[in-house]
């Protein structure tokens, strides 16, 4: 891993140079919102600082799009001609937050395992994250506790470049060859770190990991293991299934939310095959052509969501929790059943 | 990198109605290369489509000793099965798989062998029967019995009257209602078991068929002393990818596209949720 600062008025610059190569995307303002969007010049640095602020979605649309076309085919007599989309684009993001790096490591992954998922791999290796720690975590965070965040580690960390806001400059880590090639074509703007810049490093990661609330919302450890020796009643499913909305709200925003839907266009002589976002809390998600449902019930789905999320047996598959901290679904859920209360509730 | 997501054609090669809304297709891929490459191993699926109307997942229903041209036995019940229904020979489908663990073929040998199907769920049977009666020798006895509503419901009546001639193996045939024209048993496929199932011991049963059908059978298999590890059985589940991607048809941390649909009660009793 090699260490660099850039000044912060060089950041600027740095995306102005990588922008003419390349697409940029960073956290911009829209109205009261928070998006990732394409950026050219001009960030707002205000979004690019030690305080942490969440895009109201995460970058994940980056590697798994809201929806996007499989294939098309056209009919051609009896036969059909297939053809396969491609995107080529290449694409740093700047300024995503630990928790949704974490989030995209793991859908990673996901995505690798059994079948490799060419869609999501052909957008996933052109994508470079510069990754930014949060020296002061927002309202809603707790990270903490499901290590994907504040910061990631310098040495096993997953991210190509990290960024830490440090009083006057920006530390960059950097530990990939994507991440490397990003500052090799810019060299001008980095000077190699101090050991200094490092000490003040840790300081700020220790402070950091002490400003969470001193009753975080999740102690995951309980629920955890009440998911996965399935101590949970089914009463207490349906409590909090029934707070439920069935709005998929919570899978939409969530960086380790991955599953999709299929639908299927014709029109005449030509149509596409393509997927979508969908949603376990949707009562469809299961059920079958005959009517029957084996998730017909709210707790029933609720307890599917969790347990994919929480249990031992998920956990030792994919290496870590499904969920990195980020603090979305609380913001996002109307019915108040996003993570931590749900924690909460299953420790009980 | 392949891509799992896009289809094969395949040319329907010829078509068998079995009952009123059900049909055996023959199929073979149009791909000369694919077509040579195509294995399966017993009980695995494929993912059929009829392109701009949908994909479903199908039990390959013949023998994998034989893939040149591959059989699914459909009943049409929605958009997808209906548009592969108005499919004649000659038309091209869109295939993805084999997909999903199958059979373990081998672990199978040197045991007495059972088949309990019901009405349509005989089909992904048939392509572990098919095999099993190639290397009949590895087999101890050989026991099919099969249900179903009436005689009309019955899939592969050609096949079935075979099996029951055949001397290496012990048949059993009932349907719930019968009509003028049968003859044989009448009464659900359980009542089979105390005549024709001998024992337990070394024995291994596959059952496939209606969820209660299924929910009856082990009450009486067990009754019989089999355990869990030794019934056999496919789970069937709502699916859109059929390769471990879109989520839809795990129970627990298992997917029944990847690591079923052939799952042991051993392991479906371990599921946290109801099968
Ligand atoms: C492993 C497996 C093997 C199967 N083998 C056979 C077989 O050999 N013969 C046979 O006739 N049927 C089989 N089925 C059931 C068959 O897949 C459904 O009947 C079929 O999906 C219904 O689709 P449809 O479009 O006609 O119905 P619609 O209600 O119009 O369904 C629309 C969509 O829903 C999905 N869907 C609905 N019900 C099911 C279901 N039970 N399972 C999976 N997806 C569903 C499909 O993706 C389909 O595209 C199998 C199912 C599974 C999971
Ligand atoms: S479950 Fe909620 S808090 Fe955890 S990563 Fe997903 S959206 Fe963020
Ligand atoms: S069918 Fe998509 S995960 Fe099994």
């Amino acid at each position: 891993m090699d260490r660099y600062i850039i000044r912060k008025d060089d950041l600027n610059r740095w995306v102005e140079a990588l922008a003419r190569t390349q697409e940029v995307i960073a956290p911009t303002r829209v109205e009261k919102e928070i998006f990732f969007a394409p950026v050219q010049t001009g960030i707002d640095l205000n979004l690019l600082s030690g305080t942490a602020v969440l895009p109201y979605l995460p970058a994940k649309d980056l590697v798994l799009p809201h929806s996007e076309n499989l294939f098309k085919f056209t009919k051609k007599g009896g036969d059909y001609e297939i053809t396969v989309p491609e995107d080529k684009k290449t694409t740093v993001v700047l300024g995503i937050r630990s928790c949704d790096t974490s989030g995209i490591f793991w859908l990673d992954k996901f995505y690798q395992e059994n079948f490799s998922d060419c869609y999501y791999w052909q957008r996933r290796n052109n994508l470079t994250l510069v990754t930014m720690a949060c020296n002061q975590p927002a309202k809603n965070c707790f990270c903490v506790c499901c290590e994907g965040g504040p910061f990631l580690d310098s040495e096993q960390g997953e991210f190509d470049i990290q960024l830490v806001d440090l009083p006057d400059s920006y530390l960059v880590e950097c530990k990939s060859s994507k991440g490397k090639a990003l500052i090799e074509a810019n060299s001008k703007l980095f000077a190699k770190a101090d050991p200094s810049a490092v000490k003040t490093r840790e300081v700020l990661e220790d402070k950091s990991r002490k400003s969470f609330p001193p009753d975080p919302t999740s102690y995951m450890s309980a629920a955890i293991r009440r998911i996965t020796s399935n101590a949970v009643t089914p009463e207490t499913w349906t409590e909090l299934g029934e707070k439920c909305f069935d709005c998929g709200g919570c899978a939409f925003v969530c960086p380790c939310c991955s599953c999709f839907g299929v639908g299927y266009l014709n029109e005449g002589e030509q149509g596409c095959h393509y997927r979508f976002w969908d949603s376990c809390d949707y009562s469809g998600f299961t059920r079958e052509v005959s009517g029957h449902n084996p998730r017909g019930e709210k707790g029933e789905r609720f307890k599917r969501r969790f347990f994919h999320k929480l249990s031992y047996q998920y956990l030792k598959r994919d290496g870590r929790i499904g969920c990195v901290g980020c603090g979305r679904c609380i913001t996002a859920c109307p019915g108040e059943v996003g993570m931590p209360s749900v924690v909460e509730r299953l420790r009980k | 990198m392949s891509n799992i997501y896009l289809p094969n054609l395949a040319r329907i090669v010829k078509t068998q109605n079995e009952t009123y809304d059900t049909r055996t297709f023959e199929f073979e891929l149009v791909d000369p290369k694919a077509k040579k490459e195509f294995k399966f191993k017993p009980g695995q699926f494929l993912e059929i489509s009829a392109l701009g109307v949908g994909e479903a997942p199908f039990g390959l229903a013949s023998n994998p000793n034989r893939p040149e041209t591959f059989q699914v036995t459909i009943r049409a019940v929605g958009a997808v099965t209906r548009a592969l229904h108005a499919k004649k020979p000659g038309d091209l489908v869109g295939i993805r798989g084999p997909f999903g663990n199958g059979f373990p073929f081998d672990e199978y040998k040197g045991k007495n062998i059972i088949f309990v199907g019901g009405g349509i769920g005989l089909c992904p049977l048939r392509s572990l029967i098919e095999p099993m009666l190639d290397a009949r020798s590895a087999f101890k006895d050989f026991l099919i019995l099969y249900g179903a509503r009436t005689p009309a419901d019955q899939v592969y009546p050609g096949r079935l009257k075979e099996w029951e001639k055949m001397p290496e193996i012990r048949f059993g045939m009932t349907v719930d209602v019968g009509n003028a024209d049968w003859k044989g048993n009448v009464g659900v496929v359980t009542t089979l078991f105390p005549k024709l199932i001998q024992t337990a011991d070394n024995t291994v049963v596959f059952v496939c068929g209606p969820p209660i059908m299924i929910r009856f059978a082990i009450i009486e298999l067990s009754k019989l002393g089999f355990k869990p590890e030794n019934i056999v059985s496919t789970l069937e589940r709502y699916m859109k990818c059929g390769v471990g991607k879109c989520g839809h048809c795990a129970i627990g941390h298992k997917y029944v596209c990847v690591d079923g649909p052939v799952f042991t009660y051993k392991e479906i009793g371990k599921l946290p949720e109801k099968s």
